[in-house]
């Protein structure tokens, strides 16, 4: 049996020199959902990365636990790995809507009445809805090795589609180096009513690096035994 | 913490196969690399990258989620609830560090499932500290202090590298790490400026793990053939020497301040070349220790083992049949 120093372990009863372990099937764990959050009120929406999960609720739960453990954070939102469309990545340079394909008169005809306005109820917005429109969240990348950060909101029939309009609507900024595009249907989010879950305790303390006044102690003993700071 | 992302258990053929890419598409990724642009997982990268990135994330997670056992081992028994709860803190920032890398390791197209298939099969390394015990409740103090110390010289080099997801990873899990460097100090400091019996407790604890903390690094760079592609990549960001020098400088001074001493007779700084030197480490041992006949070797795996086995059910219960596997994004 395998001795250990830790009790825990010794409670196991592992044997010595176990079978070899068979290797895990497809899916021992799950599937991902990537994970945004907004450090403080009002900021975008930043993506911080994925996380294993079997469905959206407990994607939330781990990406609560991996991504706002340790930073300030006011709001996450989870989405299927699988539910974003994502562009071609281009040079920090470039432009990334630039890769996406040119579109027929007719297409483009069809983009240009999309109205990227959200909320105003209007005769247009209803009928696009009702004719199967749908909302898409588009995320801009800055900068190779930064995060896809929040831009707004687009109105489309399709992934593709919700690309090209966010062409149109967010056409000024640049540079982006890439585009995703997800149907805001499939993002599970915090809530605004649930926003003390954000508060930090503060008898956490000892989480932090600020709570440890080492210097202190030092200083005390170098005074006692006569240490000198040049050892 | 944890990660020594040392590659020295590179094989010899690594650097071979370049010959097969496409000399446009190689010269396209050299020059993007040398811009100073990041690498995301979208682009066409050599095979060689994709490997030597993909063993070394890989094992800086394995490093992680094996790294918090020997700790982990002191949660129960830590001194009072206060370091009860800090420790466990520790220990619960360095498993979280783990799947942030298993992420970025996936991203370059191994599964999950196939990377701890290899760490319960003692086919993937993890840092060989690890497979060291901790007999007392110092010695995690040495590991919370000085291996988490090693590791964020290391991290933060490597967070400067050219692979845009574990950049990101490293920068989240250097900005956790003050408290670790913090909490590890002040544990340390702790007893060396205590009672005579916890001043002996940590020098003891000391003494054993600097043979090991001296190996954390990797062998010598003379000793390694394989940096050179690696650092044009900026896969490798410091050499071994480079990173075990910095360790040196910044640590030794520490802990000989709190009246510490260090079981090598020749350490000490050149004040010349502004290099430290040092009785050369037992690679021989190093590498008998690493290929599976250390003191915990068998303990770590076990554990882990068990603790897979142990959950299989319940991921298998939570499990949506129609869920299908897609790699992460970035």
């Amino acid at each position: 049996m395998i001795h250990s120093h830790d009790p825990r372990m010794n409670r196991l009863g592992l044997p010595d020199a176990p079978a070899t372990a068979a290797a895990k099937g497809a899916l021992d764990q799950f599937g991902t959902y990537e994970a945004f959050h907004q450090k403080k009120e009002g900021a975008p929406f930043v993506y911080v990365g994925p996380v294993h999960a079997p469905e959206a609720d407990v994607a939330f739960l781990f990406a609560k636990e991996q991504y706002s453990r340790r930073f300030a954070c006011t709001g996450l939102w989870v989405v299927p790995t699988a539910a974003i469309t994502v562009t071609d990545y281009v040079g920090d340079q470039e432009w990334a809507y630039d890769s996406l394909p040119l579109l027929t008169n007719q297409q483009a005809a069809a983009t240009a009445t999309a109205d990227p306005r959200f909320g105003d109820d209007t005769a247009a917005e209803e009928a696009a809805y009702a004719a199967g429109e749908e909302d898409y969240d588009i995320f801009h990348l800055k900068k190779r090795g930064k995060a896809h950060q929040h831009v707004g909101k687009v109105r489309a029939n399709s992934p593709a589609q919700a690309l090209q309009v966010a062409k149109a609507v967010f056409g000024d900024q640049r540079p982006v180096v890439n585009v995703w595009a997800a149907r805001s249907a499939d993002f599970l989010r915090s809530d605004d009513e649930d926003r003390d879950i954000w508060t930090t305790t503060p008898d956490k303390k000892y989480r932090d690096a600020i709570s440890y006044k080492v210097q202190d102690r030092i200083e005390r003993f170098k005074a006692e035994t006569g240490t000198s700071q040049a050892d | 913490m944890y990660g020594s992302a040392s590659t020295h258990d590179l094989p010899t053929t690594a650097l071979t196969g370049l010959e097969n890419e496409d000399p446009i598409l190689l010269a396209e990724f050299e020059a993007r690399i040398n811009r100073g642009e990041k690498i995301e997982p979208g682009d066409w990268m050599p095979a060689l990258y994709r490997k030597q990135l993909t063993r070394m994330i890989e094992q800086h997670a394995h490093s992680e989620i094996i790294g918090s056992l020997p700790e982990g081992t002191w949660i129960t028994r830590a001194p009072g609830f206060r370091r009860k709860m800090a420790q466990m803190a520790k220990v619960q920032d360095e498993v979280g560090h783990a799947q942030l890398l298993y992420s970025a390791a996936e991203t370059l197209g191994k599964t999950r499932e196939e990377m701890l298939t290899d760490l319960i099969n003692g086919k993937s390394k993890y840092s060989n500290v690890f497979n060291y015990p901790t007999p007392t409740w110092a010695d995690s103090n040495v590991i919370s202090w000085l291996i988490d110390a090693g590791a964020i010289v290391n991290q933060l080099a490597n967070a400067k590298g050219s692979y845009g997801p574990y950049c990101r990873a490293l920068d989240r899990i250097c900005a956790e790490e003050a408290f670790h460097l913090k909490y590890g100090h002040d544990a340390v400091v702790h007893l060396a400026t205590g009672t005579p019996i916890q001043r002996k407790m940590m020098q003891e604890a000391l003494n054993r793990w600097w043979p090991a903390i001296m190996t954390f690094f990797g062998p010598s760079d003379k000793m390694s053939v394989h940096t050179e592609i690696l650092m044009r990549w900026k896969v490798k960001m410091a050499s071994n020497d480079e990173c075990r020098n910095q360790f040196l400088d910044m640590y030794v001074p520490k802990i000989w301040e709190i009246g510490l001493t260090l079981p090598d007779a020749n350490l000490r700084k050149n004040e010349e070349t502004g290099q430290w030197e040092f009785t050369e480490p037992d690679w021989e041992d190093f590498k008998r220790v690493i290929n599976g006949d250390g003191p915990c070797n068998a303990e770590r795996i076990a554990v882990r083992r068990a603790a897979e086995e142990n959950g299989a059910w319940v991921r298998r219960a939570l499990l949506t049949p129609k869920t299908q596997y897609v790699r992460p994004l970035a």
